[in-house]
């Protein structure tokens, strides 16, 4: 297939069915209140991985100096320095904006991995069936009994401690909440009529899973994403606690490393507590978010059906 | 299938699990990329000696001699000699476990017994405000990173308030002194309750969520059964009604016991970290970082063993509480 034949495809399928499931999707997904607050703060932190360098009162980078010449360090929050600094004379609120982005990369990156490692597994195991349906389960069970933060910290120190290295081996774990709930979900779409119908007209099963089910567990899928963006995030920070990912990357977790391994947790708190606080907001929200959203999908029925 | 041959059949399962987890690790040990000896060659160690190194550690030997050899020492009760110390694995190792084991399963037991009681009386109060959001700040509190909840404990309770210490089990002052004494004698003493309180709180607080609201979604389900209109209906007071209720209700919860206490490796490690706590997650980040693969092997099969165990006896006390799962099991 050539490039411009690829072209054609892509544009063709911009008014195509999934399109409207996904716009439908994330429109459903902002329909509380609860949901846009998560969401929006979320968003926030994309911003500022976007353009957290650019707004940063001073360089990251910079050891700064006071009038007297002396190092700036561990000055508590003042008007010059909204956070004040660190014990090398940084400035926290500049590092707390720089942090953002790798941060963010992580997240987007893992929850990437994740959620096309799970639905792909997750789509085939429920549509095949049969002897393919029990060797990817039994493998999904084998890696849900894997406590991935100790395998992760292991693994890195073998093969390099890499800031992406850190992201892709917890995506390649965190794989298997998303494929053992697609693929129960794909259990029930797969005896839907419309998918009877596709098998009935000849349809190849790949077609079928891509044109049929793959649609339908689109809204199941974007809340995995969700799911996954904040699980990447938050094993990669306890990595970065630890000290197995490439300390010169600067997220919030080896913002937070620095202040541990520097004896100042307690003390120099205007350094330890603004990363924390922005690592688990931004946890809470992916994770919050996802719940609200399987609310609003389940369309609420779980009261009134116990009642 | 009687009740005795489904414990039977789990036994040899286990045994079996074991075994595998066992050569599994044995063998991804062996073939990862940079080991100790490539190490010692690539920070400028002569070659002649780590020749002799490796022939007086076996390490030339073909692959499942040193297995056979490995499998036969752990069976014996040695794990091995740890690479940076030159100490026995096993000595290393087994205080540090119950130090590890005496900040989890109480920590965890404890916030299953609250989150059970909580989360029943959240779910019997159905609609209200308390439902709607009594579960909230639990929950977020358990998505917070491990090494988050305790570094706020560690601000508000060490830095502000001053109450207790930010680190360690025994202030580095008493160490000689303690060290003297027998090695339970450390635990009942008040110094080891002060260093304690802040890593048990941050350990309960972090597995909170999960049983309180397991119970809570349980109860509801057991409140619509037949039995407890019954109870409703005879008039017997609303605490053993709550009784029977708790009691049907809490099957999913011990289901999921077991697996907090495995899923709560993770969080230990980095809690142990935070507050140096002198725990078998502390050793294996040591060990990782110089590779001291004897160490992290071990570990590594302590933590497989200890999964496949956990998830034994649960099934051995579900069968035993429910059994439908024993006897029943045929059936399906």
């Amino acid at each position: 297939m050539g490039v411009s034949a690829i072209r054609d495809r892509i544009s063709s399928s911009r008014d195509h069915y999934i399109w409207e499931d996904l716009k439908e999707g994330v429109l459903t997904m902002v329909e509380t209140r609860s949901a846009k607050i998560y969401l929006g703060f979320l968003l926030f932190v994309l911003l500022l991985g976007l353009f957290g360098p650019y707004i940063a009162p001073y360089d990251a980078e910079e050891r700064l100096r006071g009038e007297g010449g002396e190092l700036l360090r561990s000055e508590p929050p003042s008007l010059d320095h909204p956070l004040g600094t660190t014990n090398n004379g940084y400035d926290v609120m500049s590092r707390l904006l720089v942090g953002a982005q790798p941060t963010a990369a992580a997240g987007l990156l893992g929850g990437a991995i994740i959620i096309t490692i799970g639905a792909t597994i997750g789509i085939t195991a429920g549509y095949v069936g049969g002897w393919v349906d029990n060797v990817l389960m039994r493998f999904t069970d084998l890696v849900y009994g894997i406590p991935i933060l100790i395998l992760a910290m292991v693994l890195l120190t073998f093969f390099g401690m890499g800031f992406w290295s850190s992201v892709v081996v917890i995506g390649l774990i965190l794989w298997r909440g998303s494929a053992r709930a697609i693929r129960s979900q794909v259990l029930q779409i797969k005896e839907r009529s419309f998918v009877k119908a596709a098998r009935a007209t000849g349809a190849s099963t790949p077609r079928i899973m891509v044109k049929n089910i793959l649609p339908n567990v689109a809204p199941m899928a974007v809340l995995f994403l969700a799911l996954g963006i904040g699980g990447t995030i938050l094993i990669q920070a306890g990595l970065a606690f630890i000290g197995v990912v490439d300390p010169f990357v600067p997220g919030w977790g080896i913002m937070i490393r620095n202040a541990h391994q520097a004896g100042l947790v307690g003390s120099n708190w205007w350094w330890s507590l603004p990363p924390s606080i922005m690592l688990s907001l931004t946890v809470v929200c992916t994770f919050m978010f996802g719940r609200e959203y399987e609310k609003i999908a389940s369309g609420e029925q779980t009261f009134a059906e116990t009642k | 299938m009687s009740r005795a041959r489904f414990f039977v059949v789990r036994s040899i399962q286990t045994v079996f699990l074991l075994w595998v987890a066992f050569t599994g690790l044995f063998f991804f040990f062996r073939f990862m990329p940079g080991d100790f000896t490539n190490l010692m060659l690539a920070e400028g160690a002569n070659p002649d000696a780590v020749a002799e190194f490796e022939e007086r550690w076996g390490l030339n030997d073909p692959l499942y001699i040193q297995y056979w050899r490995y499998f036969m020492n752990i069976l014996s009760g040695d794990a091995g000699m740890s690479i940076q110390y030159r100490r026995p694995v096993w000595d290393m190792v087994n205080t540090r476990i119950f130090n590890s084991f005496i900040l989890i399963a109480p920590g965890i037991t404890f916030a299953y017994l609250l989150g059970s009681i909580y989360g029943s009386i959240v779910g019997t109060k159905r609609g209200s405000k308390l439902e709607e959001f009594g579960i909230l700040p639990l929950i977020f509190v358990g998505s917070f990173p491990a090494f988050v909840t305790s570094i706020i404990l560690v601000i508000i309770f060490s830095s502000w308030l001053n109450l207790f210490p930010t680190s360690g089990m025994i202030s580095p002052g008493r160490q000689a002194e303690f060290a003297q004494l027998e090695w339970y004698q450390r635990y009942l003493s008040l110094e080891f309750v002060w260093h304690f309180i802040l890593p048990f709180t941050a350990v309960m607080f972090r597995y909170l969520y999960l049983p309180t609201m397991i119970m809570r979604t349980s109860i509801v389900e057991v409140m619509g059964q037949g039995f407890a209109f019954f109870h409703r209906i005879t008039g017997i007071s609303k605490r053993r009604q709550l009784a029977h209720l708790a009691r049907h209700a809490s099957l999913p919860v011990i289901t999921v016991y077991p697996i907090s206490m495995t899923r709560a490796l993770g969080g230990l490690v980095l809690i142990e970290v935070v507050f140096n706590w002198p725990g078998i997650g502390n050793t294996l980040v040591n060990a990782v970082m110089v590779r001291d693969l004897p160490i992290i092997q071990f570990v590594f099969f302590l933590v497989a063993a200890y999964i496949i165990l956990a998830n034994f006896l649960v099934d051995i006390v579900y069968g035993i509480i429910d059994p439908r799962v024993s006897v029943g099991a045929e059936d399906a």
